[in-house]
């Protein structure tokens, strides 16, 4: 399958002249604004929906650009690049494409939280991504500035104050018409860049700033609530000026493991993989920061920061006294530069330079561009609904760091399912949920609607409720069957995953089968400590649950049953670890999406409501507009009184709106109880 | 109002084996900003309360609601199910130790057609605390069910679809109601000294959740020794065996199940074994005018306004040179120093006959019952003046007079056991001492809360315990036994939500990447 991705470079150049060349249609389903990791899932997810797309970008040479760090994945964010790769989105391939250094973290903890992730070529990067969107079909690409959202009435059918129904260009008198657009301005949205004590306007350096006219729009004309955030990247370093003999060398997996299910193999041959390198900072480097503050204004803002991303100077500030690690880490196979990851900094670039000096592999180093900060806007996410469409606004989706998120996997994780979306409007579909039962994703938009944030928000296998159920080896069956159904899947993988799917059913049954007694299995595999006071029978899954019995051990006892099953040998240790703890979820997970699945309207006058509700109650309702009860039960402040009156509220409408399907249910839940018994 | 308890015994082993069986946590209550009434829209549970009124009565039912009614009411009161929507009486036996904990009617009401829409079982038993404390736990103890949130029935029959909409008005009010009182409940219980040892473990687990889950998503990258795993290991043992600890000696709850010791003591001839006699209603001392009579300790079990109580006589105290009546002396404090509540007789005629100085007698006279020990504190201790119909009239008032509410001296009751006059005064002395005691289980439900504390504490040394087994083998499935085991302990102290774990996290740790 990666072959078939191993040519695309050939045909880009003619495609982008193609899609420049022509000027743009005057209508179309769906405008994507922005080509960074949001807009590239989105633009591509509502092509492969069936949506004629437009992607607006200021330079095509820049899309796929990796503004940050080299590196894609890890514990938590790889979860989500299995998730969009399982919907058919892009970052896997791109990352099994331009990885050039992969592993596996959290190899020893438990596979529910391995975190797959790789380091980047940023060029390969790129080019992956530019020649993918060139070449979809119903995708158009065009570089330009958006100046205005052209925005009117609501269409009165639907909930929404607003209605954007298009764009204007800056420099261009046509506007484009659109059923749906997409907002991905990341960083870009009154955008400031700091170093030292220089402040300019712009999202990322090197990049005119975006229109102010945009961000002037969502908040005058639509009256969206923004909030300001900051973040920073480190200064890239000369890599031939680095002591690396000074640092600790860490090895990338020998064996790389693909992000995309479609994937067996990365790109990058692994002996050709590069390794990153390990330093620490020293009390230099802490003098550094304290004698220069005067000089870094980025820092002395109150715009908030992550917590979890800090730059140096927050680091040494917030936890003084200690050694903190650096990480050395390869720009590309041919890149002379090297990321110093956990550097993040804003003073002014020559006491940057002072500063990367006190680290000893940096002692002679030099800098190629110095590290900055960068302070934007973003909307508040609760005014989203779960489809990433602004409540107020029809046909106006947001997704990426306009959210409020961080982080490449955050962005395109839902710029995947903004994407989806749009295109469903634009195809008169109604919008579509994903649940936090069921997906990192839906983790990750739930707490960004029903939450909102306080500091850029990023994705931590703790957040996840259902962590046992929601793996990163598991994310095809949770998702791709049901992404084919919403239209974003490709046949070729849904084939595939159907094929897993029954392969692992037929497996998991032939292993069920496999039931003997504790003697029995004792005497077929005597190094295993099966305890005694088990006098049952035991099946093969549940052997397969001992530490040291590998699928392959149970394949060479038992060849003809399972040996058709060897190349999911390593699923199948793992559902079987998992299986017990996954059903034991199973009961609560569908208790909250049947409350997800009763949604409330969004056109609902909480504050009027004729339904038993205190004042305290109202507001909160009022302010959070919860789009389903489920969402409801989680707000501070509801009482269950409140839900029960909700739920009688949503009872009562679905009656009155000729929806049976609750009384149904609960018939049909009555009829499976009598046949039960 | 009070009989000699025959199913006490019964009772009391059925309810020590009655263990909380393997019930299982829901994760929800992580997410969840409401503490009462979620049981859950698809909810299989079992669920199981008392459903009659609080307060003492004469009947009261236990309502069954859910897949495992039919097992709970056959492994209860016999193996054939009684015909549908008919009431039958039935021995009612614990299902794990086969002991009688009552007769009453059972009712089989089989789904739809049931209050809830679900399965439902009716125990109509008698209406002592002791009584349905142990049905409630025999109940427990059937694998599948569990104490049933505030409101509970009632929502699960509004969403079976059996209650008109119109009817659904009052249930939010209901609910409303109940969980208020339960929240209220919930803080008196929080603001005493078990609402302190709570907050700690949860503080305690907390951390230690904080700490694994700070390694699972940032070791990787980021400083975070190895120690930090070492220390929570050590943190969920010592958790995990405080819990136990508590689970194993709640005083209080023992109490309610194997009865409150009352000891009756006194000087010789006060008149103790009268009181013992008089109140279990039948000659279980040899009474005497002889002064040491009674040399050993008798033992009988009364049931006091519901509350089992092991009631003992005691040899009176004296100096004496007979070595078998100085052994049962000796006995006697000892049981003194061990009893839940002390009954100390005095043969009124002995107070002085200056009322002015009864109080000053009294004091001393509860000195001498303890010499070496400090004196029993007032609320385990009530003073019975017997022998009162020998006093004169205005002699017996006066000293009510003298004797009512003297600080430092426990509550004193005048009494005869002769003509039983003062006998319906001190009995309501008596029962409200045992009831605090026992800590009134009907009283807002505490038998319920009790026992829902107690079920997640257990789930909470239940999912510790599954951190202990994945350790070594798989990081993330023992880092969810200590979620478990801290939304369990949330159900008592207040939920913890994801982002409370990452504060602690990034307070702790210096995370940078």
């Amino acid at each position: 399958m990666l072959t078939k991705k191993l040519q695309p470079v050939q045909s880009f150049l003619s495609l982008v002249s193609r899609s420049v060349g022509h000027f743009p249609r005057q209508h179309y389903d769906v405008i994507v604004v922005g080509g960074g990791h949001a807009g590239t899932e989105a633009a591509a997810a509502a092509a492969r929906l069936g949506a004629e797309t437009l992607l607006i970008t200021q330079k095509i040479h820049t899309i796929g650009a990796l503004s940050c760090n080299p590196s894609l994945g890890g514990v938590g964010k790889g979860h989500l690049v299995r998730e969009v790769d399982a919907l058919d989105g892009l970052c896997g391939r791109a990352g099994d494409w331009a990885g050039i250094s992969f592993s596996i973290l959290n190899r020893r903890k438990g596979p529910a939280v391995w975190g797959p992730r790789a380091q980047l070529d940023r060029q390969r990067y790129r080019e992956f991504m530019q020649s993918e969107l060139l070449s979809t079909p119903r995708l158009t690409v065009m570089e330009g500035s958006v100046e205005e959202l052209l925005v009117t009435d609501p269409n009165p059918e639907q909930p929404g104050q607003h209605r954007v129904n298009g764009i204007c260009l800056a420099n261009s008198s046509h506007p484009i018409s659109a059923s749906s657009v997409v907002l991905t301005t990341g960083t870009f949205l009154s955008g400031s860049l700091f170093i030292g004590q220089t402040t300019s306007p712009g999202g990322r350096i090197g990049d005119a700033p975006s229109s102010a006219g945009l961000s002037h729009t969502l908040r005058e004309r639509l009256g969206l609530k923004v909030g300001r955030l900051r973040t920073g990247t480190p200064p890239r370093i000369v890599k031939d000026s680095v002591d690396l003999s000074l640092a600790t060398l860490n090895p990338p997996d020998s064996s790389p493991t693909p992000f995309s299910f479609m994937n067996t193999h990365t790109r990058c041959r692994p002996e050709e993989q590069l390794p990153c390198y390990l330093t620490y900072t020293t009390p230099g480097v802490e003098r550094v920061v304290r004698e220069s503050l005067h000089l870094n204004c980025h820092i002395q803002q109150d715009a908030k920061g992550p917590r979890y991303c800090p730059s140096i100077e927050s680091r040494v500030l917030r936890f003084p006294g200690r050694r903190h690690q650096v990480w050395l880490e390869p720009e590309g196979l041919t890149s002379d530069l090297l990321y110093p990851q956990g550097l993040s900094m804003t003073m002014p670039p020559d006491v940057q330079l002072r500063l990367i000096r006190e680290i000893p592999p940096l002692h002679k180093a030099e800098i190629h561009m110095p590290g900055y900060g960068v302070q934007y806007d973003f909307v508040c996410p609760t005014q989203l609904s779960p489809s990433l469409q602004v409540k107020s606004t029809q046909g106006l989706f947001l997704a990426g760091q306009i959210n409020g998120t961080t982080g490449y996997e955050e962005a395109a994780a839902q710029g995947l399912w903004a994407g989806v979306n749009a295109g469903r409007r634009a195809l008169s579909k109604p919008p579509v949920a994903l649940s936090r039962t069921e997906s990192y994703i839906g983790v990750l938009i739930d707490d960004l609607v029903s939450r909102g944030v306080t500091e850029p928000y990023r994705m931590f296998t703790s957040r996840a409720e259902f962590r046992t159920s929601l793996r990163p080896d598991n994310a095809d069956l949770r998702l791709t069957l049901k992404g084919f159904e919403l239209g974003c899947v490709s046949s070729s993988r849904h084939q595939k995953a159907v094929r897993v799917k029954n392969s692992l059913q037929d497996a998991l049954a032939a292993l069920q089968a496999l039931s003997l007694s504790t003697t029995s299995w004792k005497r077929k595999i005597p190094d295993v400590h099966v305890s005694e006071a088990n006098s049952n029978m035991l099946s093969g899954i549940e052997m397969l649950q001992y530490k040291d019995v590998s699928f392959q051990v149970l394949a060479s006892i038992f060849p003809e049953v399972l040996l058709p099953f060897m190349e999911f040998s390593q699923r199948l240790k793992i559902e079987a670890v998992y299986r017990p703890h996954c059903e034991s979820n199973k009961r609560e997970i569908q208790r909250i999406q049947e409350e997800e699945n009763m949604s409330l309207p969004e056109d609902i006058d909480y504050l009027s409501l004729p339904v038993s509700l205190s004042q305290e109650v109202r507001e909160v309702l009022h302010r959070a507009r919860p789009s389903t009860l489920g969402a409801a039960t989680r707000l501070e402040g509801i009482t269950p009184a409140a839900v029960v009156n909700l739920f009688n509220y949503v009872g009562l409408n679905k009656h009155n709106s000729g929806c049976q399907g609750e009384r149904k249910r609960r018939r049909t839940l009555e009829k499976t109880k009598t046949r039960l018994r | 109002m009070f009989r000699p308890s025959s199913i006490h015994r019964g009772v009391c082993r059925a309810v020590i084996r009655g263990l909380w069986t393997n019930r299982r946590t829901s994760l929800h209550r992580l997410l969840s900003t409401y503490g009462g009434v979620q049981g859950g829209l698809a909810d299989a549970d079992t669920i199981f309360a008392l459903s009659s009124g609080y307060g003492r009565c004469g009947v009261a039912v236990v309502r069954v609601s859910g897949p495992a009614s039919a097992t709970a009411l056959r492994s209860m009161a016999g193996h054939r199910l009684p015909p549908p929507r008919t009431a039958l009486l039935r021995s009612i036996t614990d299902p794990l130790s086969g002991e009688m904990l009552d007769r009453g009617l059972v009712l089989w009401f089989p789904a739809p057609h049931s209050f809830t829409g679900e399965d439902s079982v009716e125990f109509h038993i008698h209406g002592g605390p002791a009584v349905i404390t142990a049905v409630l736990q025999a109940l427990g103890s059937v694998p599948g069910t569990r104490p049933a949130e505030a409101g509970e029935f009632t929502r699960r029959a509004f969403q079976a679809g059996k209650l008109d909409l119109t009817e659904v008005e009052g249930l939010g009010d209901l609910i409303h109601a109940e969980t208020e009182a339960q929240r209220r409940q919930a803080l008196r219980q929080m603001s005493g000294e078990l609402g302190h040892i709570y907050r700690d473990w949860s503080h305690k687990l907390k951390r230690c959740l904080a700490h694994i889950e700070a390694f699972i998503d940032f070791s990787e990258d980021e400083l975070i020794e190895d120690g930090v795993l070492d220390q929570a290991d050590r943190s969920v043992c010592d958790l995990q065996s405080q819990i136990e600890q508590h689970l194993r000696d709640e005083r209080r709850g023992e109490r309610l199940r194997s009865g409150v010791h009352v000891v009756i003591a006194g000087a010789t001839n006060a008149g103790k074994s009268s009181l013992l006699n008089t109140l279990c209603q039948r000659p279980a001392a040899i009474v005497s005018p002889i002064a040491g009579t009674t040399r050993d300790i008798v033992e009988t079990a009364v049931d006091i306004g519901g509350f089992p109580v092991l009631l003992s006589d005691t040899a009176g105290l004296r100096e004496s040179a007979d070595l078998v009546e100085q052994e049962g002396v000796r006995r006697a404090r000892e049981r003194v120093q061990q009893a839940d509540l002390t009954l100390l007789v005095v043969d009124s005629t002995c107070l002085p006959s200056d009322v002015q100085r009864a109080a000053g007698f009294l004091s001393e006279h509860l000195r001498s019952v303890s010499p070496s020990q400090k004196q029993p504190a007032t609320d385990m201790c009530l003073l019975v003046l017997n022998k009162s119909d020998l006093l004169p009239e205005t002699q017996r008032q006066k000293l009510k007079m003298e004797l009512r509410g003297v600080s430092g001296l426990p509550a004193v009751c005048l009494l005869s056991c002769q003509t039983n006059e003062g006998l319906k005064d001190f009995l309501t002395v008596l029962q409200s001492s045992v009831k605090t005691l026992c800590g009134d289980p009907l009283a807002g439900a505490p038998t319920l809360t009790q026992a829902r504390h107690r079920a997640h504490l257990q789930q909470c040394v239940a999912a510790l315990s599954q951190f202990q087994r994945y350790r070594d083998s798989d990081l993330a499935l023992a880092a969810e036994g200590v979620r478990l085991a801290l939304t369990s302990l949330g159900r008592i102290t207040g939920r913890v939500g994801a982002e409370e774990i990452l504060d602690i996290i990034f307070k702790d740790f210096c995370i940078g990447k």
